[in-house]
């Protein structure tokens, strides 16, 4: 059974901005899944929605088999990080988590778990208008974990951290998973998320793109020409004349369309020299960008 | 309801918010105190007028309470506490009820240990004025007890307008505007209009004066005041319960 369904799904704010347009989507058990998409592509207000923060205009949503709000206690099934500033400014960080523990029925030696879990244990009686944006970031976690819960719904939760809490982050939701815990990570940051998710679902302003496993979607993604040309405008310029889809940074070139042969050839044609020619496999940028870019042209 | 109970109660433990408006409500209970027993002459201060002279500052107290309940719950939106706050109570309803209990309990308190501290100045500061201190009869507790009855509606009212307007620094603007400058016109220009207003109807669940003006004909009695302060409170809070229900949080 899918742990998270949402059917139709959308939402409306005002008469003017469709943020979530006819979603519909289904999360298995176990996986971590990344919810992909540009700054305001509708992927917060969806969180938001699967755990009854914002009313959907249309459509239905159950996670665990039901709405969120009929669930028994339901920071003990479902952790959210949606608001990593959310805490009073004047409240240490225990007991910020302690308020939450206490309405949500949770013992507090859950608090100094998940403290620990998050490795800020050392700041607990600190207020948290002391700390820095990557320590609220991870209090914002330990609230999330908290319950214990069996699904967790992240919501940028990168924001803020170093390289290192990044690494930290990655190598924690992998655990997570492997303990049969199912991660639903919002991020822009793609490359962030790519070592971590199994399944991505791509959103771009308030549409679903695509869904499906990550291995899957970017092998049957073209793949990407790159090439370094002393006159890369002129050769940009040719590329683009001939379909192509190309994305210049000084002499670099990443070419979607024609393969490494054509583009050799184009170059040539056009008395051009290359320092450098070589197909990769797509990342998950790329893939963003194709789907994206082919949303965006039909 | 009782984890909701005393997560409302550790909120308000475990920030300086309530100290801060337990501070400002011991100051204006001792200054007013303190210097009207110190400067009135001793004919004023002895006898009847003692317990309304010592208990001066109280109707400031319930205003600090009124703003205390109004911060109580525009605060999660200002904080965003409101995210967890909701997540852990998806039904909306049972967080503003336990507030409003919550808070209509603090008022109480608060008030009932500034009235105390002002008997306490009485005690202590009446003798050294050459005037002995009069213990309260029966009349005068009576009216206490309305005070801490008032006291406990008013701030629950806070919560309930904060409830349903949200924004912290408007909320608590247009209230006092309203409270101390609106009404007090509407009571004066159409008593008949203002002895209905909220927090004359207040007022007059403590005295029958409509304000500083009017007549007491002009006014409710007393049950008909404390039913329709209740009335007030009901209507704001399931308004405000309604609407919530129905607001994004985003």
């Amino acid at each position: 059974m899918a742990v998270i369904e949402a059917e139709h799904l959308s939402k409306r704010f005002g008469k003017k901005v469709l943020a979530v347009d006819d979603v519909s989507f289904s999360i298995e058990p176990a996986t971590i899944t990344g919810f992909l998409g540009p700054n305001g592509a509708g992927k917060t207000t969806t969180l938001r929605m699967l755990v009854d923060l914002v009313r959907p205009s249309g459509g239905t949503i159950r996670i665990l088999g039901s709405r969120y709000r009929d669930l028994a206690r339901p920071t003990t099934r479902v952790g959210a990080l949606l608001d990593a500033s959310g805490f009073h400014p004047g409240r240490s960080g225990a007991n910020a988590l302690r308020v939450v523990a206490t309405s949500a029925g949770i013992s507090y030696d859950r608090v100094d778990a998940a403290l620990e879990m998050v490795e800020l244990e050392g700041a607990a009686r600190r207020a948290v208008k002391g700390y820095s944006t990557g320590m609220k970031q991870r209090l914002a976690l330990a609230a999330a974990l908290l319950g214990d819960p069996e699904v967790l719904l992240l919501d940028e939760p990168a924001n803020g951290l170093d390289p290192e809490g990044v690494r930290w982050l990655r190598t924690f939701l992998r655990a997570r998973a492997a303990e049969g815990r199912t991660v639903l990570i919002s991020s822009h940051v793609l490359a962030e998320v790519e070592q971590t998710v199994d399944d991505i679902l791509i959103i771009s302003r308030g549409k679903l793109l695509a869904h499906g496993p990550i291995n899957e979607l970017t092998r049957t993604a073209q793949p990407v020409v790159r090439a370094r040309a002393p006159q890369a405008e002129k050769l940009e310029g040719l590329l683009v004349a001939k379909g192509a889809a190309v994305n210049r940074l000084g002499d670099a070139l990443a070419i979607r369309g024609p393969g490494s042969a054509e583009v050799g050839e184009i170059a040539h044609a056009g008395g051009l020299v290359l320092h450098e020619l070589l197909t990769e496999q797509p990342s998950l940028e790329d893939l963003f960008l194709q789907i994206a870019g082919t949303r965006k042209e039909s | 309801m009782s984890a909701l109970l005393r997560a409302e109660l550790l909120k308000l433990r475990s920030t300086r918010t309530a100290l801060g408006m337990g501070i400002a409500a011991a100051l204006v209970t001792i200054l007013p105190a303190v210097l009207l027993i110190a400067f009135l002459p001793k004919s004023t201060i002895g006898g009847d007028q003692a317990p309304g002279i010592l208990t001066a500052g109280s109707s400031l107290v319930t205003y600090i309470l009124l703003v205390f309940g109004i911060l109580g719950m525009t605060g999660e939106y200002r904080h965003g506490t409101i995210t967890y706050t909701y997540l852990a109570t998806p039904r909306r309803g049972r967080v503003i009820v336990v507030k409003l209990v919550v808070y209509a309990l603090v008022g109480c308190v608060a008030m009932l240990l500034a009235l105390l501290l002002a008997n306490l100045i009485g005690v202590i500061g009446l003798p050294m004025r050459g005037v002995s201190y009069p213990a309260p009869d029966g009349a005068a507790l009576a009216d206490y007890a309305r005070q801490i009855v008032t006291a406990g509606l008013i701030t629950a009212f806070g919560v309930a307008l904060g409830a349903l307007f949200r924004a912290q620094v408007v909320t608590v603007a247009g209230t006092l505007i309203w409270a101390l400058m609106i009404e007090p016109l509407i009571v004066v220009f159409k008593p008949h209009i203002g002895a209905w207003l909220p927090f004359n109807v207040f007022s007059q669940v403590i005295s029958l004066r409509i304000g500083d003006t009017g007549s007491a004909a002009e006014g409710l009695s007393r049950p008909e005041a404390f039913l329709v302060s209740i009335g007030y409170i009901a209507a704001v809070s399931v308004l405000a319960v309604f609407i919530s229900m129905r607001r994004d949080v985003t």
